[in-house]
């Protein structure tokens, strides 16, 4: 159909002006941003590349490998245990079980609480001395494993990606449930009279035909894990303790746009430059995922 | 689907019982927490209280703000998902059934805010409304929020009103309705699933974030639930009795709406994440 221009513009503009003003003009800005040095109020100084220098090759380099290297980590974590795990107990919901929508709602509920506090909550029962986890390990006799979780090196940032699972798992086994409840049964009935065990049902048919499903997940998982930042936040606060050992690029970025105790000065160019940073990584990633997107709306 | 035998039933019912113990467990700890004494909670951490102290909640109502924690997140929330499905409608609405010119590149250029988080134009963000006297303010949020939502609302929509078919807005236009009268008593109503979707992702996605308003908000009396929830829990610290009374409280109203609406919720969050 056609339309008359001022029609047109009545449904376009309200959206288009919010989404222009609040959302892609501040990413550009954030590029252009990048390139100064600024305090947060009076003049930006125009510095060149220096902040990417300072990030990269200056003081804060292993700072910034040290984070990302454990948003990757997050990454590749979250991918085995979020995507393995959501798969095994989306497999056992799908199976014909009683009661499996008591446990579909049971999965989800902890979605519903803001990751924020899911972080919070579990600060208190991972306290080192009187927190419910450790009381837990000695209450059952195995008090030898009691440990400040959050408080050693070796321990904390996985400490705070299981709480992240925790909330999370839930999601990822409704989603793939639905893939798999997408299959038509006839197909496996058929494989079940061709003499195939579930084993096989699940690598041959069932994998397969929810792959597109995993693929948009582990892109999702990709972008979201970059973008990490409620949990550590709440569980070993902008410092990302102990000693930077739960620093993400999210608190980096925090601590030079915003500052927080013990941070060298605030730097909104510098802070720019992280986001621009995260923004690199995390765009080829992103096109894809439109591409992908938009290609199946299309085909659809 | 996967058939198992009696044995394998009797393992997988083991394994997501397990699960949900692993999930109910901390709630249920958290509330049996929260009614005890400091003494209670560290004594005796999973027995029963010795005395109930339900006076708890209260300390914790009044010290966490959490009236007016509530009442901040149902503005902000409420009214952006007002805004979000108004705009986004009436956008998807006019790129799906007219052709005009531009009409593909704006299709795309709304779906570049689904690949780069918002989070990442923070700063600017924060200039912005400074610049507009609009940081601190509940206002500011929803303008943010309603700004965030659109990409995912306008791709949803789309999708629905794409399938609307075109001989019912034709017969309608050929009926003399304006391009504004089919779209609220034509397409609107035929589209009622999307909506309630968009509605219930953007309302969880609102009243879940922390991170907009940790940047925005720096006054008690605006601070969002879980903004007010971290600052108790940066005063109170050592006050755990009242920490876990106070999480409860903030957590409880989702976990309630989500019980009684779990299948909506459940379509909703999942296909709108997805499809």
């Amino acid at each position: 159909m056609s339309i008359k221009l001022r029609y047109l513009l009545v449904f376009i503009i309200p959206a288009m002006l919010l989404y222009t003003v609040f959302i892609i003009y501040p990413l550009f800005d954030s590029l252009i941003l990048s390139f100064f040095s600024w305090p947060g109020v009076g003049a930006r100084t125009f510095v060149g590349v220096k902040n990417f220098q300072t990030l990269f090759t200056g003081s804060y380099a292993k700072e910034l490998f040290n984070a990302f290297l454990h948003n990757v980590y997050f990454f590749l974590l979250l991918i085995v245990l979020e995507l393995g795990l959501g798969f095994l107990i989306a497999l056992m919901l799908a199976s014909k079980i009683k009661g499996a929508g008591v446990f579909r709602v049971v999965t989800y509920i902890p979605n519903m609480i803001p990751l924020v506090l899911v972080g919070f909550m579990w600060g208190l029962f991972l306290n080192p001395q009187v927190g419910l986890v450790n009381q837990l390990l000695k209450l059952v006799g195995l008090g030898r494993l009691a440990q400040p979780w959050l408080g050693l090196e070796s321990t904390a940032l996985t400490t705070i990606i299981l709480v992240n699972v925790w909330r999370n798992l839930g999601f990822y086994v409704l989603v793939i449930l639905a893939a798999i409840l997408d299959i038509s049964p006839d197909l496996i009935e058929a494989a079940y009279i061709d003499g195939a065990n579930n084993w096989k049902i699940t690598w041959r048919i069932i994998f397969p035909l929810t792959f597109s499903t995993f693929r948009t997940l582990a892109i999702l998982l990709f972008i979201w894990s970059f973008n990490i930042f409620d949990t550590v936040y709440a569980l070993t606060g902008v410092q990302a303790g102990p000693y930077r050992s739960t620093d993400v690029l999210g608190t980096l970025f925090y601590r030079t746009a915003f500052g927080g105790l013990g941070s060298g000065a605030v730097d909104m160019g510098l802070g720019a430059s992280v986001t621009v940073f995260i923004f690199m990584i995390v765009m080829p990633v992103s096109i894809l995922y439109v591409y992908l997107v938009e290609k199946r709306q299309r085909s659809a | 689907m996967l058939k198992l035998s009696l044995f394998g039933k009797i393992i997988v019912y083991i394994l997501l019982a397990v699960y949900c113990l692993v999930i109910l467990v901390p709630f249920f700890m958290m509330i049996l927490n929260s009614l005890k004494s400091m003494r209670d909670i560290f004594m005796k951490p999973f027995s029963f209280p010795t005395k109930v102290l339900y006076d708890n909640y209260t300390k914790a109502w009044n010290q966490a703000g959490i009236g007016t924690g509530y009442k901040n997140s149902a503005l902000v929330a409420g009214v952006s998902v007002v805004g979000i499905l108004i705009v986004s409608s009436m956008f998807a609405y006019a790129i799906s059934k007219y052709e005009f010119r531009g009409r593909r590149f704006l299709f795309i250029y709304s779906m570049l805010g689904l690949a780069f988080p918002a989070r990442l134009a923070i700063i600017p963000i924060f200039i912005l409304l400074r610049n507009l006297t609009l940081t601190n303010s509940l206002f500011g949020l929803i303008l943010i929020y309603t700004s965030v939502n659109i990409p995912f609302s306008v791709f949803l929509l789309k999708n629905f009103i794409d399938g609307v078919p075109n001989e019912l807005s034709e017969a309608a236009r050929i009926d003399g309705a304006t391009p504004m009268q089919i779209y609220w008593k034509v397409v609107l109503p035929l589209v009622k699933p999307a909506l309630s979707i968009v509605a219930i992702v953007s309302f969880v996605n609102v009243w879940n974030d922390f991170f907009f308003p940790l940047i925005f908000i720096n006054d008690k009396s605006k601070a969002t639930i879980t903004l007010a929830v971290s600052i108790f829990f940066g005063e109170y610290s050592n006050q755990w009795p009242l920490l876990f009374s106070g999480l409860t409280l903030a957590i409880a109203p989702t976990i309630i709406l989500f019980l009684l609406f779990s299948r909506q919720f459940i379509t909703g969050m999942t296909q709108g994440a997805i499809k």
